[in-house]
């Protein structure tokens, strides 16, 4: 019985798991050899394009770099570019993108921003990973699944590092803006893009609060440190890794810095000014959503025996928040400390 | 034709626009239409005569949610809520017994005798099939016609949203979201209600969290295992006056063991295969209203009870079935039940289990509330003792607990087994209703195949560890 078994079955099963159809193991070979072939002639485009957008000189060399492949490889794959007609070298100007290979890659990096752009607004991935899925989902979304993300999400025109999204059309604007260095001392500049590689600088700066929007001043700027206050804090950054921060210079006032909804004591009541801009998507509407609103007269309830969350008297509601979100929330303490101590729900009579 | 009409001009514009919108224009846009929105509401709502919050809801507010009388409150709370479970369904449980297990079945198989029915296929229809669905309708209904209106009332009260308050900063420190503590607390009326009770959770990560540990809240259909096997063999070995206390003591051990198993489980679940960030959190407090008990009682038997009730039954009769003929079909001598237990018994040994329960496990994947009974008819069956049960086949549970803890003695059961049992009773599979419910919530069957087999692992190697530590003592 169990000869029989093993002399009938076994290779039955063997033969299955190597022969099945889209399952087995020759199939899935096959498919990662010709994708990872395929894949390294998008990522190449997509080198290419970044290089032309922020005018640099694109070469073996860098390809090589960038696609973590041999040199030789990397010439095979700018020799099969320059086959398919998608990019063209010469001696004075290096590699560059013809037509064709431009509107590839705007493609390409269409579908990456918007993958991007969906992970951040409507899932729980971490954003460090955010890089390394749109990486993968890049190969694999239609021109036309392209077009159904982005309608869904109302068209966005910017993915979550602050990068223009191409248009389907293959539109992009030009590049405005500068890394943070290039700012003077005390100039006030707003974070336009965060370099999203090497991820453990992106994992810092996000950590930090550096998000796209934020409005950000120089304050110190020499060989060894950056310092700098965003959002009311401040920070000092290797040089290194302040480069990886764009902004654009704007003529505003600083505001704040304020305090977070956080800070509340229990019993004390605030209004809000603003949600701050690091919270987005998604958590900025749910926050909104409950009359988080600039005005809104807001007070601390109750703490739970762990001290997170905490609850807070909004618009009558007794809502509890965790700490991560009360933080995001940026309030004016004290100014309405009579008129909420005798009634929390306020805001009508303000108004009046 | 013209190089430029108007409108491509527009278009043109609104091309280069784009980009100047800013980058969070939608959020700006959606934040004015906010800040708008409640400055018109503002000025248009009188709220005459309306008060913040009475007095009265704060002063409950700051007991139920204080450092120090919080959690002890809420054990209170719950403990109340299962006394009052366990305590109020022993006689309704009873009665239906007796009404369905000693009553109908003389008369059916009286019935059967006057139609002339074959003794196969009588045995099968009302000592199989029939007496399943009778045994789950005699323990489940009782307890859940009690607890789910209990569990509506708090809901409806409010205090179980201070509960979620309360318990969110655990599960936050496990990466899970503070709304599981609802489903959790649902779990331990039903884990197949309570699944179904996890959409209140919108971030599909931590719903799949909550709906994989589910399982470890000690559903009412394992209760009375717990009750049994403790009061037999483990307030057997405290003095008679202190009994009942170590009995129910060490039934809240093994539901507490089951909470501290979620937070574990759900911890190490959220950092490897369900990775991701915690979702927006927002818990609305309401203020706390009387509760309407008619209405409560009437939806909360109908949408919850009478739905889970009837999905169990529809499971219970083909297990009924398997039962029956897995007693009564011979092969060579034994009976395939019998075959199985002597396969598996080796395993069984080996965990610190035994056959007898390791089919009663798969026989009951349908409902956890036939476990018992069936132990002690297989118990019985493969003893051979003379005198105990009513036949091969047939599921039973004796009057008294004496008589209960001779049946399991006669078995070989030493307080190894039980600890086990109780332990595999509280980590193991989830019932087939609870896997079917997780599969029409999930849609997937992966996810399905995970919480399935997830529990069963932990609960081998729970027992088996166990069990080696218990004989490198004794």
């Amino acid at each position: 019985m169990l000869s029989l078994f093993i002399s009938y079955l076994v290779p039955l099963l063997v033969l299955a798991l190597l022969l099945w159809p889209r399952r087995g193991y020759l199939w899935r070979w096959r498919r990662l050899v010709r994708l990872s072939g395929r894949v390294l002639l998008e990522d190449g485009l997509k080198h290419l394009y970044d290089c032309e957008y922020r005018r640099r000189t694109a070469s073996v060399e860098s390809l090589a770099g960038v696609l973590e492949v041999p040199r030789s490889r990397a010439a095979q794959v700018l020799i099969q570019l320059e086959a398919m007609r998608m990019a063209s070298s010469t001696l004075e100007e290096g590699v560059a993108l013809t037509p064709t290979g431009r509107e590839e890659a705007l493609r390409i990096i269409r579908v990456h921003r918007l993958w991007e752009r969906h992970l951040a607004e409507r899932t729980g991935v971490s954003r460090v990973r955010w890089h390394e899925e749109a990486e993968w989902q890049e190969h694999h979304l239609s021109a036309e699944e392209a077009e159904m993300l982005s309608e869904e999400m109302g068209h966005p025109a910017y993915d979550p590092h602050g990068d223009p999204i191409p248009t389907a059309k293959g539109e992009v604007p030009p590049q405005s803006s500068l890394p943070l260095t290039a700012l003077n001392e005390w100039e006030l500049g707003r974070i336009e893009h965060v370099e999203d590689e090497p991820v453990e600088v992106y994992q810092r700066l996000i950590e930090a609060g550096l998000h796209p929007g934020v409005l950000v001043q120089l304050t110190r700027l020499n060989e060894e440190e950056v310092r700098l206050v965003a959002d009311g804090q401040h920070h000092s950054l290797p040089p290194v890794m302040a480069g990886n921060l764009f902004v654009y210079p704007v003529d505003e006032e600083m505001p704040g810095p304020y305090d977070s909804l956080d800070d509340l004591e229990l019993d004390e009541s605030a209004k809000v000014v603003r949600i701050s801009p690091a919270c987005r998507g998604l958590e900025r509407r749910r926050l909104m959503d409950i009359g988080l609103v600039p005005g809104t007269a807001v007070s601390m309830e109750m703490r739970s025996p762990t001290g997170d969350p905490k609850a807070y008297q909004i618009r009558g509601a007794t809502i509890a928040l965790r700490r991560h979100q009360a933080r995001h929330i940026q309030i004016e303490r004290g100014l309405d400390e009579r008129a909420t101590a005798a009634q929390p729900n306020v805001s009508a009579e303000q108004q009046i | 034709m013209q190089e430029h009409t108007p409108s491509e001009k527009i278009l043109e514009r609104v091309g280069a626009l784009r980009w100047k919108a800013g980058h969070d224009f939608h959020d700006e846009l959606v934040e004015s239409l906010y800040t708008d929105a409640a400055r018109i509401a503002d000025r248009a709502v009188t709220r005459k005569g309306e008060r913040g919050r009475f007095d009265m809801d704060r002063t409950i507010d700051r007991l139920v949610t204080s450092r120090w009388l919080g959690f002890p409150l809420m054990l209170l709370m719950l403990t109340v809520v299962f006394w009052l479970t366990i305590e109020g369904a022993n006689y309704p449980s009873a009665m239906l017994a007796t009404l369905l297990v000693d009553t109908v079945r003389p008369l059916l198989h009286s019935g059967a005798t006057t139609i002339g029915l074959p003794w196969w296929l009588s045995g099968l229809l009302i000592d199989g099939i029939y007496l399943a669905m009778a045994w789950v309708i005699s323990v489940m209904l009782p307890p859940m016609a009690i607890f789910f209106p209990l569990f509506t009332l708090l809901e409806d009260f409010g205090y179980l949203p201070r509960v979620a308050f309360n318990l969110d900063g655990l599960f936050r420190r496990a990466g899970a979201h503070g709304k599981q503590a609802l489903t959790m607390a649902m779990g331990f009326g039903c884990n197949a209600a309570a699944i179904v009770s996890t959409r209140v959770i919108d971030s599909p990560r931590e719903r799949l969290i909550a709906i994989i540990t589910n399982n470890f809240a000690l559903c009412n259909g394992r209760w009375p295992t717990q009750i049994l096997v403790a009061t037999i063999f483990i307030g057997g070995l405290a003095p008679a006056h202190l009994a009942g206390l170590v009995s129910a003591a060490a039934v809240v051990s093994v539901a507490v063991l089951g909470i501290v198993l979620t937070f574990v489980v759900s911890w190490a679940l959220s950092r490897t295969v369900l990775k991701g960030e915690a979702s927006a959190f927002s818990l609305e407090l309401p203020p706390y209203r009387p509760p309407q008990i008619l209405r409560t009682i009437y939806t909360s038997v109908i949408d919850r009870t009478l739905i889970v009730l009837w999905r169990a039954v529809v499971f219970a009769i083909p297990a009924g079935a398997v039962i029956w003929l897995a007693s009564n079909i011979q092969v060579a001598d034994l009976s395939l039940a019998e075959h199985f237990i002597n396969f598996t018994g080796p395993f069984g040994a080996f965990v610190g289990l035994n056959g007898v329960i390791l089919l009663a496990y798969v026989i009951a994947i349908p409902a956890n509330e036939i476990v018992i009974p069936t132990i002690l008819m297989l118990t019985v069956l493969t003893a051979r003792l003379a005198g105990a049960g009513d036949g091969a086949g047939v599921m039973f549970e004796p009057d008294s607990l004496e008589a209960n803890a001779e049946v399991l003695r006669a078995g070989g059961w030493t307080l190894l087994t039980a600890i086990n049992l109780m332990l595999f009773s509280l980590v193991h599979n989830p019932c087939s209703t609870t896997i079917y419910t997780i599969y029409r919530e999930t849609k997937s069957a992966k996810w399905t195949t995970v919480a399935t087999l997830l529990p069963v692992v932990m609960g081998f190697v729970m027992c088996f560890v166990v069990a080696q530590v218990w004989r490198l003592f004794s």
